[in-house]
């Protein structure tokens, strides 16, 4: 179990939305341990800009190997990478970024040369692309980021529209919902473990949410750019904790369900532990943390210390 | 003989009494006790500030230099505040003239704000109207250069500067309840009231199309420009030629002041070749897929800036990266960033990034930072005897090779020296040198 402080909030001001006054929050102090570092392939081909990464309760670990236009296939376990790497290279997929995995292995990558979502089996095979509806590629509209839910329920970021379109497995569409505000510019979303779909505002550092059943989004946080400098990727855990990737300040921000802060984990830098531009981060089972470490060429490892 | 009892109800009584004796007659004590000369609240002061005699008898006086009452402002004895003023000359003058500063104001003159009235005012008396230090435009243009040399250079001049009032025609001097950059109305509101659209000339220059609503700077330079009807100097050029229809259905259609398509797919009509380069690369500039498309950094008809961006590169890439553009800023105001990278000092974000798309992470130009981008203006080979390049394995990171952003970050590090992201040298060598590390 996590240490546990029970913090009782007296005064609000500066703080943020969910800080009320007399409201009592069960703080989480979390601290974090850097485990290794992936930088090659079997054969000691280096990564280059990496920028995506997904994980499974198998213990898999994909890796969007963006400069080398590939996705490579690792295992972690008992806290040390597989000494197995299978690489994925399919024509349809030139340019790898967001990689997501649902319930039966199968891989979903944004590729950003396409702008499409590309579908493969759990082997690597190329299977189809994912067109939401009412997106047309040729009129220039594209989705931005995707998510996809415990019940392999597909989510698309459609910036053109300024909606996010909820469509089942097979890309049919279940509902859209559109952006809160005009006042924001959205970068990525998230589904987490209750349904609550999250967008998140990399301009002012701000989450969104919308309950799995109504129709709009109401404001999880306020400004958050006093803790980050451009967030432009979340995602959550099952306890409900919201990671934030700060890309241009080399840093995750963790944020409790609530939306209030909790901790920061890393910093920017060359140095084993420390990120540079960082793009996509997954969670296993074991709450370990697999970071995209882009301009540092790698993929780092972080566990949770219980 | 009879002893006067002190009970606690008499003692009570006599306590209230002092104290309200201290409150009611011990302010008046100095000024019916202290001999004051007659005009010792002005008038004597003359006698030595033979200056501020001079100008008690200008066109223009403050009214209580006037009335000969100096210590309204000023302490005749001692003071903390400069020129023996009574309190900070920030909040002095706005302690009598409040109205400068509207509750509800929309947009404020900056040296109100700051309170620093005697930018524009003197404080006793000038032969300018309202004590103002010069008349006109010759006051609005000390500070505000780039208008006024620009305004006189440009071949077609807005009318109102060159009126009796000036820059006062249109925009108040302390500040605008109504709308921003201290105009008395908005736009189209203030132009409309000497502009009447209802004029056929009007509709005929505007192709017939309804613009009352519409608003004017999209178009016009306010100031004045080269252009015959104050149009911008870098005007799209369907407006140049006066083909709106290009762009927007015919004058007489409903929604004549919508475009025919929205996003980038208006644009490709005619930019056909760039906008196709653009959706070819690895990664596209989101805002360019967005609905608003263009529209985001660009202006659609003219703007001040080149190539019709809305504003500075500066202030148009701070829409969404303003994190980046502060650090830019601070970069630049750091004393110990004297050599500052070119492109930082001046804001040019566009030296490095491709602002509609690029192959690159971070959109950068060109293949290898270090050689293709920074070597544009260092000769980086004979920057330092340092090693670099494509052999050199950063000791830090075996999948990085050393390049100037090994040591250098590209956009401005703040306070700290040499575009470092560390505050000495010596912080920096030792990441990789850790031997020599003391």
């Amino acid at each position: 179990m996590n240490p546990v402080i029970k913090i009782c909030v007296i005064l609000a001001a500066g703080s943020m939305a969910a800080l009320t006054p007399g409201k009592c929050l069960s703080v989480e102090v979390l601290k974090f341990r850097h485990e290794t570092s992936i930088y090659a392939d079997a054969k000691e081909l280096g990564l280059k800009q990496p920028e995506g990464v997904a994980c499974n309760a198998a213990s898999d670990l994909i890796v969007a190997d963006t400069g080398n236009a590939r996705l490579l296939r690792y295992t972690f376990r008992d806290k040390a990478v597989g000494p197995e790497v299978r690489e994925i290279k399919v024509p349809q997929l030139p340019y790898p970024m967001q990689v997501k995995l649902n319930s039966k292995d199968e891989i979903f990558v944004f590729d950003g040369k396409l702008r499409r979502i590309v579908r493969l089996t759990a082997a690597g095979k190329f299977s189809g692309y994912i067109d939401p509806p009412g997106l047309s590629p040729a009129a220039g509209q594209t989705p931005k980021r995707f998510h996809i839910d415990q019940n392999d329920n597909i989510y698309v970021l459609d910036i053109f529209s300024k909606q996010v379109i909820m469509m089942d497995s097979q890309g049919k569409l279940i509902k859209t919902i559109k952006f809160p505000t005009d006042d924001a510019y959205f970068s990525d979303l998230t589904v987490d473990a209750r349904g609550h779909i999250l967008l998140l505002d990399s301009i002012n550092a701000r989450v969104f949410s919308a309950a799995g059943q109504t129709a709009t989004f109401a404001p999880l946080t306020e400004n958050m750019k006093a803790y980050m400098r451009f967030p432009t990727s979340l995602t959550t855990d099952a306890r409900g904790r919201i990671y934030l990737v700060d890309r241009n300040g080399g840093k995750i921000i963790i944020l409790a369900q609530d939306g209030s802060y909790l901790a920061r984990l890393s910093a920017r830098g060359w140095k084993g532990g420390l990120l540079r531009y960082p793009a996509q981060m997954c969670l296993n089972a074991d709450s370990e943390i697999f970071v995209a470490d882009t301009n540092n060429n790698r993929v780092q490892i972080f566990s949770i210390i219980e | 003989m009879r002893r006067t009892r002190i009970t606690f109800r008499s003692a009570r009584f006599c306590l209230i009494c002092t104290i309200l004796a201290l409150i009611f007659v011990a302010p008046a004590y100095p000024q019916h006790k202290v001999k004051l000369q007659p005009g010792a609240k002005g008038t004597q002061c003359l006698k030595c500030h033979e200056d501020l005699a001079k100008a008690s008898k200008q066109r223009s006086v403050h009214p209580l230099l006037k009335k000969g009452d100096c210590t309204a402002c000023h302490d005749p004895h001692t003071s903390n505040h400069k020129n023996l003023l009574i309190s900070d000359v920030n909040t002095l003058c706005r302690s009598c003239h409040q109205q400068v500063l509207p509750d509800k104001a929309r947009s404020v003159h900056q040296v109100v704000v700051e309170g620093n009235c005697q930018t524009c005012h003197n404080s006793h008396g000038s032969d300018n109207s309202f004590i103002l230090k010069k008349s006109g435009n010759a006051l609005c243009v000390e500070c505000h250069q780039d208008i006024g040399t620009m305004a006189q250079n440009v071949q077609y001049k807005h009318e109102p500067l060159l009126k009796d009032k000036g820059c006062l025609n249109c925009h108040n001097p302390h500040a605008s309840t109504r709308a921003d950059y201290l105009l008395k109305n908005t736009v189209p509101a203030l132009c409309t009231e000497c502009h009447k659209t209802n004029r056929p000339n009007f509709a005929k220059r505007h192709m017939n199309y309804k613009v009352d609503d519409s608003n004017c700077d999209s178009c016009h330079s306010t100031h004045g420009s080269n252009r015959r009807g104050i149009l911008y100097d870098d005007v799209h050029k369907p407006v140049a030629e006066k083909k709106c229809d290009q762009c927007h259905p015919g004058a007489g259609s409903a929604n004549a002041l919508q475009t025919k398509k929205q996003g980038a797919l208006l644009c490709r009509d005619c930019h056909q070749t760039m906008i196709e380069e653009t959706f070819k690369k690895n990664r596209v500039h989101w805002p360019v897929a967005d609905k608003t498309g263009c529209l985001n950094c660009h202006n659609p008809h003219g703007a001040k800036e080149k190539k019709l961006l809305k504003d500075s590169q500066v202030k148009v890439c701070g829409q969404c990266h303003a994190d980046t553009v502060e650090l830019q800023k601070w970069s630049k105001e750091n004393p110990k960033n004297k050599n500052l990278c070119a492109p930082v000092k001046k804001g040019d974000c566009v030296a490095c990034h491709a602002p509609h798309a690029a192959d690159k992470v971070l959109l950068i130009t060109q293949e290898n930072i270090s050689i293709d981008l920074c070597g544009k203006c260092h000769e980086w080979q004979s920057h330092s005897t340092h090693p670099i390049g494509a052999k050199e394995i950063d000791q830090r990171n075996r999948n990085l090779t050393v390049e100037c952003l090994s040591c250098h970050l590209a956009c401005g590090t703040g306070n700290k020296p040499w575009m470092m992201p560390f505050e000495t040298t010596y912080e920096l060598c030792i990441q990789c040198h850790t031997e020599r590390k003391r």
